[in-house]
């Protein structure tokens, strides 16, 4: 290369092949600073460290995750010098690094979000009742997926799942999120419900799910969404944005789904409470029937007890009017002739006395 | 196959509910009530045995994801 001359351009050239060649893809680690975004299309920054410092570019449209000057972050970029011989990394992806960029940059899109309203509770739809057709977004071999299957079988079933098979990790997943969201979201047949799932792991393993436009996305879907997202202590952007939140897989199924064995227990409940409440009615009548019986038993008694009482009372005034008591007091019955001459039988209590009248006179 | 068989789940639990509504309602009859109870019972039986029986259809879609559609 000694003798080679070169025009400047072609030494540009030249000299990106071999970047191009030798570092097809880098990642590189750093803080952000000067950042700036021209014309709301073009993003420019450094990215700096103790000992450097080198610029940064890249499309507003490619920045999924809000950055600020300060902040550490990790971009997939390609290394360039532009035609005015100024180095500078082309970025592709960038994601926050170390658990206080996580932080901020999630309070930044939150708040911008949240602005926006896309969290709001009026947003917010019910989950169907008893859905019979529903869609998973996860990945098949994640641990929190095989939790929500297993959750899922035990606790009903006739259901139709369709999956989605995606990375819930990485660089890629909120794409992939993103295109399954889209394919469920533009079936002939729409399921009921679209439910999104992933087992715990660090801030870094969960950030997808803080990816503005994977958020945007759940927060415009036609069909009602649930996400359960790692453990019930992490909490994402997308959870917020979800119809439903579940604290986690396990819990995704159960807000979804009725328990079946508690349904079961319910309907033997329902039958065994039937048996008391015969029993009571038969009781019921049975007392109904006695208490009948007694009152008319008292009727009878009592109708007794008057008729017992008239038939003594006759009985008194019937001995009242004996023509014996009459002469036992004393008094006599007279019979026979009234006149002067006249022959009468007096009759006593115990004597008949016969004799002859002497006179009748007025009193 | 008879009309009870081809309800669904969610048809029978209505039914089990309307019976069971029917006991504490006030056209309960004692002279009924045995045989109501019999038929809800067997209802109750099928409902359970319905839902063990429950299993689901789970498929993981072709489509791949890892690259735009």
């Amino acid at each position: 290369m000694e003798n080679v001359r070169l025009t400047v351009s072609q030494f540009i050239d030249t000299l990106n092949q071999t970047l191009e060649y030798a570092y097809p893809v880098v990642e590189v680690e750093g803080e952000v600073a000067s950042f700036k975004v021209n014309q709301g299309k073009y993003v420019f920054f450094d990215l700096k460290d103790e000992g450097g410092s080198v610029g940064c570019f890249m499309m507003a449209w490619q920045l999924r995750l809000p950055i600020e000057d300060g902040m550490k972050i990790i971009v997939t970029a390609t290394p360039k010098l532009t035609p005015w011989g100024k180095f500078s990394l082309t970025v592709r992806a960038l994601r926050p690094s170390g658990e206080g960029s996580l932080k901020k940059s999630f309070e930044i899109l939150k708040a911008k979000l949240e602005k926006e309203g896309l969290f709001a509770v009026e947003r917010k739809r019910p989950l169907p009742e008893l859905p019979a057709h529903i869609a998973v977004i996860s990945s098949t071999q994640a641990a929190g997926y095989a939790d929500f299957v297993k959750i899922l079988n035990d606790r009903w079933g006739g259901l139709r799942v369709e999956v989605a098979h995606v990375q819930v990790q990485g660089a890629d997943a909120p794409d992939q999120m993103i295109r399954a969201l889209h394919y469920f979201n533009s079936r002939e047949i729409l399921p009921e419900v679209i439910v999104m799932i992933r087992g715990g792991g660090s801030a870094d393993d969960l950030s997808g799910f803080n990816d503005e436009l994977l958020v945007r996305e759940i927060a415009s879907s036609r069909v009602p969404t649930l996400v359960g997202v790692g453990h019930e202590v992490d909490v994402s952007l997308a959870d917020m944005a979800a119809d439903v939140r579940a604290a986690t897989p396990s819990n995704a199924a159960q807000l979804l789904l009725p328990d079946r064995s508690e349904l079961i227990r319910r309907v033997r409940h329902s039958i065994a409470g039937l048996l008391p409440r015969i029993e009571q009615a038969a009781e019921r009548q049975q007392t109904d029937i006695r208490r009948q019986i007694e009152q008319a038993a008292t009727v009878i008694s009592e109708r007794h007890q008057q008729n017992v009482e008239k038939v003594g009372a006759l009985r008194r005034l019937l001995a009242e009017y004996d023509p014996k008591r009459v002469l036992g007091r004393g008094y006599a019955l007279v019979r026979g002739t009234i006149e002067p001459g006249g022959i009468i039988e007096v009759e006593k209590s115990d004597i008949v006395i016969t004799a002859e009248v002497k006179n009748v006179g007025q009193k | 196959m008879s009309a009870k068989n081809s309800m669904t789940i969610a048809q029978k639990t209505d039914k089990l509910n309307e019976m069971i509504a029917w006991f504490n309602s006030d056209d309960f009859e004692l002279e009924q009530a045995l045989d109501k109870f019999t038929e809800a019972e067997k209802l109750a039986e099928e409902i359970e045995k319905d839902l063990q029986a429950l299993k689901n259809h789970i498929e993981v879609v072709k489509e791949k994801f890892d690259r735009s559609i």
